[in-house]
């Protein structure tokens, strides 16, 4: 191209700088390995806000910008035709060359694949803004090397010429060498117009690539004409960098700057600057109520130094003569220049850049900076390389004594060969352009292709499940009162929680007995799924509706629609503004509970759903053999809290608080250590009995005062296998050969045989205490308890668990974790929706408890312990003791009455007891209760309750009249001596004992709650009412015939006298004479 | 009907190359691609009650990994989240007074992920086509092809594709797909929509998710703010949102009804469409650099006359 002279520069090549140089480039060289290997994240600070940093902002926008010098100087000197440029010529195109390497380089670290980058060669996208740049810049880099190749070129006929290194083998390729030369020479005028064309269209496009975030990016840079904006000031920065770069590099090489040609040049410059200033200003002037000049201070700083500093200042400066004739004053305002460009790329790309989320923000890390010089020192060098090994710089007239061979010897191609090349240049490019048009043209028809894509893979779409939704599995027997929202479907789409239960009773009741909110519309038919509003529906037949629908309807006999049957799926594709069933509930529930701020409706998931226990396989880390603290420890390290708030719960500490207790009412000292009682008398001597039923492990002593979270047995209640047993005496440890590994990996919500591990077996053996908890209650069948059979309510359900603060209340164990109350579920008219007998029989609820009516018998699999004569059991002697430990007495010795199927007694109860302590005198002439509950017919609190008594003959001190604690385990039940069995006890237990003992009657009440019977098997008005009192026609004359639907019959005409009246304070039947808060009305009089 | 549209014109205007120039092609564009079997979600976020099954459930679908904490963890509402590689959807909290009709609700959740744009910035903007959007309206990615360039992220307008930092060698983007993975089997009922308990996310044709929003927020005027964020943004959105405060308090960004796409495409169209300006260009340079040439020769011929 250049018939100008120049020649590689001679001398030394390494100096001070260069080493400099190579030290950046190494230091850079690690981190971009590092990156390499590691990925973008440990070497940069780029996060999902901020995609973009320093590396694309410096080394891509940058480094494309202030290559600009290339395609500016080759279109002035080669194309406009002022060839007194062309010693600038080589050094430009080749910083723009090697600029553009930097470009490439420099996106390869950044790319994520960067081993992808050939792809937009062939997967064309024509309407991303970056295909244009990345293609630009490929061919751009094409063109760049092909005018680079007649320095390289030269640069080897030299070597050949001058006879230097590697001359031998040039000179065998000489002859394709020197073709090579000439057809490059020849088309080179075709490529350099291409060059300038692709810059434009490049530069320009770098511009429009934050266009496409207008919401994104600060207003005082985001414009539509960014890309004429950057196509300008590219143009601008070019001959500012020809200058800075032709003065460093004769600074650099000791020449004389070349002030002869860059001063005219100089001259050019403040007409760029202007051109592109007037644009911008404009912009700005035109977009004017857009631009937020004060919104970020931080911003308006930036903006403000890129205008005046680097625009305004160059510009003012460069009008002056001595400046442009002065190197230093020139650099310094070429420099300014090219800052405000750099400043500009690096506000548009990253300061202006403002994601709506930023997270952490975005500053460049170090590794980011350190590629990002090093790839700068790179270029630099690579410069010196490139000048020190071809003709580059121009011809300076101290260097090397040898003349340069003449332009002239240059022989040109014949004139057909030459067209012949040009014409195959001219064709790549038209190849090119005709390519690229069909690219825009594939980037309309891209989005069919796609969608063909998508359509072919994309499976047809399945037939709806083919379940039908009127028959779906799970559904259980009783769902008639208590509709269980658990269906196939469900489970199908979610099965994170436990499935509810909804107490169909309760909510109609809430509702008056309107069904209408829930069931709002009515099918007409099987393939109806659309069916009439209620209202409607009863509106044209002229009804005004208000009441509860069983007011007219016979509710046993109407059809009630079913959600389901409308209802299906969720998200029917067909019909999107019809819930399916998982919605409609949801919805439903959760928009009543929302509507009546006053009730404490739940809301919220865990209101109305047991979290599902996740699978603890994969999270507990235990290996085969490992001991139960190793366990224990493992359950801790995640559910730190609960092993806390079980140090606090009354399963632990078995005292507490007892506002319950007459005279102890803000006591918290009460508990089952310091009570006695008729079965094991007490703690004291054993201990080491009762520990078996202790929460914890290790040794007893202090356990329960030393609180360690690790002494918590967790797995005695969410053990699942079944498996996990307490041996009796031995710290509370688990019996042998129990895989625990298994056991913890497979822990649980507790079960009802896990509570029942230990109350089924209150005190020693099955059933011998609370009469109405026994182990058949672990599955039992409907008829026995309905709650815990047909509906598998689990204890917690109803003993609610906050923290593992378990609700409930004991006769015998004084603390108070929270109350289990029926009205939880039912509402305070439980009887059903209007009609007079559910008005009769919600009555009761003045004065009687639920349990009275719904537990007719208790231990009705397993017998209970109703008597204990201790006198018998000294006197009898030694007997064989179960697997328990206990003492196996025949039934002859009588030492004991065990009852099957036993009525409860019946006493006031107005929730609180008086108890008896340990140590508390007696008088053993009457009968000793040791705890008796209060409350008697005047006190309105008092409900008639229904308890299991135990009662006992058991030793006293005779001298201290206390009651004394036998050591049982290791003693009577080993050497059956009683009175050694109570000097132990006494000594161990460390209580004062005159050596003398009788036996008192004492008398133990027990609360009866479980054991609920269907409401079929419930009491009768004449189990407890005589016949003559129930009549209806008593009161109701008018009415004939009337009967209470069978239902006013004894169920259970076995038991005679279930109440006595007489005993609770009446003076006769109260259905006769009037209960305690009314008078009889005298309606009519019972016939005699 | 658009895309038709658009290849008629294409198939048209060859004949008339100069014809490209004109502003009709571009403000054609302007109706977007907008068609009848378009899907969406409709998202009403006065129904979320926060459960976080959504997220469980794309977790599932998409078989990301399992995160350290469970999905029912509530305290993860301490802080804003944002979708990101290993989870494409999240649910955040925003607290707020309870409103009229819902005296009880404490807070607003607000689920986030790819707003699958009927006119996707993110589509236009990748270089190599590795983001497409499928007829139904998906906007699903093949990474084969991807680069890794991450410009779909500076073009997203929601902030929504996250990349895989930490992968060395083969990171992708990563967001909702609409559960349209050609794998994953279904590809009709996205699994958030599908794990929803309250249905609070709605799957279905996206005309008629406009016309159910709208005969909620009829039916209850209170309850909502007579606006589908979605149905305009952003040219539109297949997710459409009713909501019941304001869009700043609940996280939702505020944008225009333009499409970003609109502006570049236009601009990259009207200028390079069948390299007309480029041709034009070269061949005034080119004529200039002739012309000089020949004045030089001429000049040079002339001083080797006269010397």
């Amino acid at each position: 191209m250049s018939t100008h002279q120049t020649r590689t520069v001679r001398g030394r090549f390494f100096s001070h700088g260069t080493f400099a140089l190579l030290a950046v480039m190494t230091l850079g060289g690690a981190f971009a390995f590092t990156r390499l290997l590691t990925g973008l994240e440990a070497v940069t600070n780029l996060t999902d806000a901020y995609p973009w940093g320093l590396w694309i902002a410096i080394d891509v926008a940058c480094g494309v910008a202030l290559a600009a010098g290339g395609f500016t100087t080759a279109a002035l000197i080669e194309i406009f035709g002022n060839h007194k440029y062309r010693p600038l010529l080589r050094p430009a195109v080749l910083t723009a060359w090697l600029g553009y390497i930097f470009v490439g380089v420099g996106l390869m670290f950044d790319l994520g694949r960067y081993w992808n980058i050939w792809r937009p060669m062939f997967n064309w996208q024509g309407n991303s803004v970056l295909f244009e740049v990345g293609m630009c810049v490929m061919t751009y880099l094409f063109v760049l090397t092909v005018e680079m190749s007649v320095s390289f070129l030269d640069g080897l006929r030299t070597r050949v010429e001058e006879e230097s290194r590697g001359a031998i083998i040039l000179r065998r390729l000489e002859r394709p060498l020197t073709l090579l030369r000439r057809i490059v020479r020849t088309v080179m005028p075709l490529f350099v117009v291409a060059g300038v064309v692709l810059s434009f269209m490049h530069q320009s496009s770098l511009g429009a690539l934050m266009v496409i975030a207008p919401t994104k990016m600060c207003s005082l840079w985001y414009t539509p004409v960014l890309p004429l904006l950057f196509l300008l000031s590219a143009i601008m920065v070019g001959f500012p960098m020809v200058v800075m770069e032709s003065l460093i590099a004769s600074r650099s090489l000791g020449r004389e700057p070349e002030m002869d040609l860059l001063s005219p040049l100089a001259k050019i410059i403040p007409w760029f600057i202007a051109a592109y200033g007037i644009v911008k200003i404009l912009d700005l002037v035109v977009r004017g109520s857009a631009v937020q000049f004060i919104d970020t201070p931080g911003h308006m700083v930036a903006f403000l130094v890129e205008m005046i500093l680097c625009l305004v200042v160059p510009f003012v400066l460069l009008l002056f003569k001595p400046v442009r004739e002065s190197a230093g004053w020139l650099l310094f305002s070429s420099l300014l220049v090219i800052g405000g460009v750099v400043l500009n790329r690096v506000n548009v790309f990253l300061v202006a850049y403002e994601p709506p989320f930023p997270g952490r923000g975005y500053f460049p890390s170090v590794g980011e900076i350190a590629v990002t010089l090093g790839l700068v020192a790179t270029i630099m060098f690579l410069y010196r390389v490139f000048i020190f090994l071809f003709p580059i710089m121009p011809k300076h007239e101290t260097s090397g004594p040898k003349p340069l061979r003449s332009p002239a010897t240059y022989t040109p191609l014949q004139p057909k060969t030459a067209w012949t090349f040009r014409g195959v240049a001219i064709g790549l490019l038209l190849l090119f352009s005709v390519l690229y048009a069909f690219i825009h043209q594939e980037a309309v028809s891209g989005d069919i292709r796609a969608t063909n894509w998508v359509e072919s893979v994309r499976p047809v779409e399945e037939e709806a499940t083919g379940l039908n939704p009127a028959e779906h599995a799970g559904r259980p027997e009783g769902y008639k009162r208590v509709y269980i929202l658990s269906s196939r479907l469900l489970d199908d789409l979610d099965n994170f929680y436990e499935p509810t239960r909804f107490n169909h009773t309760t909510h109609d009741e809430w509702t008056g007995g309107d069904c209408a909110p829930c069931h709002h519309r009515f099918s007409m038919g099987g393939d109806d799924r659309i069916g009439i509003d209620l209202h409607e529906f009863h509106d044209e037949m002229e009804i005004h509706l208000g009441g509860p629908c069983a007011s007219c309807h016979d509710m046993d006999s109407i059809t009630i629609q079913r959600c389901d049957s409308c209802h299906w799926l969720a998200n029917e594709e067909d019909d999107p503004s019809r819930l399916g069933l998982k919605g409609s509930y949801h919805r439903q529930c959760i928009g009543c509970h929302e509507d009546i701020p006053e009730s404490d409706a739940p809301v919220d998931c865990i209101g109305c759903h047991h979290p599902l226990t996740p699978d603890h396989g994969d999270l507990v880390a235990v290996d085969k053999g490992a001991g139960v603290e190793d366990v224990v420890r493992e359950c801790i390290r995640c559910h730190e809290t609960s092993a806390a708030d079980i140090l606090e719960s009354a399963h632990w500490n078995w005292s507490g608080h007892s506002p319950e207790v007459g005279g102890y009412e803000d006591s918290a000292s009460l508990g089952i250590n310091t009570l006695v009682n008729n079965y094991m008398f007490g703690t004291g001597p054993n201990a080491e009995y009762c520990a078996a039923c202790h929460i914890g492990i290790g040794p007893l002593e202090g356990r329960i005062e030393n609180r360690d979270p690790e002494t918590v047995d967790c797995l005695i209640c969410h053990d699942t296998t079944g498996t996990y047993i307490k041996k009796i005496g031995d710290g509370g440890r688990p019996v042998d050969g129990v895989d625990l590994a298994a056991v913890a990996h497979s822990v649980g919500r507790p079960s009802r045989d896990k509570c029942g591990s230990c109350h089924f077996y209150s005190d020693g053996s099955a059933n011998i205490k609370h009469g109405d908890l026994e182990p058949v209650l672990a599955d039992p069948p409907d008829d026995l308890d309905v709650h815990m059979g047909r509906y598998n309510l689990l204890c917690q359900d109803c003993h609610t668990t906050r923290q593992h603060k378990i609700a409930g209340m004991s006769m015998s164990a004084p603390v108070v974790e929270g109350r289990v109350l029926c009205s939880r579920c039912h509402s305070d008219t439980p009887h059903g929706i209007g009609g007079e007998y559910s008005r009769h029989l919600d009555d009761h609820l003045r004065s009687i408890s639920c349990q009275v009516c719904h537990i007719p018998r208790i231990a009705r699999e397993s017998p209970t312990r109703t008597f204990i004569d201790w006198r018998q059991a000294e006197s009898y002697g030694p007997v064989p003791l179960t697997d328990r430990g206990l003492p196996d007495w025949p039934e002859q010795a009588g030492v004991e009455t065990w009852v099957r199927d036993l009525v409860p007694e019946y006493r006031w109860y107005d929730g609180t007891r008086k108890v008896k302590v340990l140590g508390e005198t007696i008088d053993p002439r009457k009968t000793v209760y040791l705890n008796q509950p209060e409350g008697d017919k005047r006190n309105p609190g008092a409900l008639i309750s229904a308890f299991k008594t135990h009662r006992a003959m058991q030793p006293y001190d005779t001298e201290n009249k206390t009651l004394v604690i036998p050591k049982l385990w290791g003693g009577f039940w080993q050497h059956f001596n009683l009175e050694v069995a109570i000097r132990e006890g006494m000594e161990e237990s460390g209580m004062e004992y005159s050596g003398s003992y009788g036996f008192a009657a004492t008398v133990q009440y027990t609360g009866i709650h479980h054991e609920i019977v269907p409401a079929k098997d419930a009491l009768g008005c004449q189990d407890c009412h005589i016949a003559t009192a129930v009549d209806c026609r008593r009161c109701h004359s008018s009415i004939r015939g009337h009967e209470l639907n069978g239902l006013g019959h004894a169920v259970y005409p076995e038991v005679k006298n279930r109440i006595d009246f007489e005993a609770l304070g009446y003076e006769d039947d109260p259905a006769r004479i009037g209960g305690r808060f009314f008078i009889q009305p005298g309606r009519g009089t019972p016939p005699s | 009907m658009g895309i038709n549209r658009r290849r008629f014109f294409s198939l048209l205007l060859p004949a008339a190359a100069l014809a490209a120039c004109s502003r009709s092609e571009a403000s054609e564009d302007n109706s977007g691609p907008v068609q009848d079997e378009q899907v969406g979600c409709l998202a009403d976020t006065t129904l979320c009650i926060g459960c976080r099954q959504c997220e469980e459930g794309c977790n599932r679908r998409n078989e990301l990994p399992r995160p350290d904490t469970l999905f029912r963890d509530r305290l993860v509402f301490r802080e804003q989240r944002r979708p990101g590689p290993n989870n494409f959807t999240v649910v955040n909290e925003f607290p707020g007074p309870p409103s009229r009709d819902q005296p009880k609700k404490q807070a607003t959740y607000v689920k986030t992920q790819c707003m699958h744009c009927l006119d996707p910035a993110c589509v236009s903007a990748c270089i190599v086509g590795a983001l497409t959007r499928a007829r139904d309206g998906a906007v699903i990615y093949n990474p084969d092809i991807c680069i890794g360039c991450r410009y779909c992220m500076i073009a997203c307008p929601f902030q929504i594709p996250s990349y895989e930092y930490s992968d060395a060698l083969a990171p992708k983007v990563r967001k909702c797909e609409f559960c349209a993975d050609p794998a994953g089997g279904t590809g009709a009922d996205p699994a958030c929509a599908a794990a929803c308990p309250t249905e609070a996310i709605v799957f279905g044709k996206r005309s008629e998710l406009l016309q159910l929003a709208r005969s909620r927020i009829e039916r209850h005027r209170v309850r909502y703010i007579d606006r589908i964020y979605g149905e305009n943004e952003v040219g539109g959105t297949s997710w459409l949102y009713l909501y019941g405060r304001d869009l700043s308090d609940i996280g939702l960004l505020s944008l225009p009804s333009s499409a970003p796409p609109r502006t570049t495409e236009a601009i990259q169209h009207t200028i390079f469409k069948y390299g007309a300006i480029p041709f034009l260009v070269y061949g005034t340079l080119g004529g200039i650099m002739w012309h000089n040439h020949r004045k030089q020769q001429v000049a040079a011929v002339e001083d080797g006359g006269e010397s």
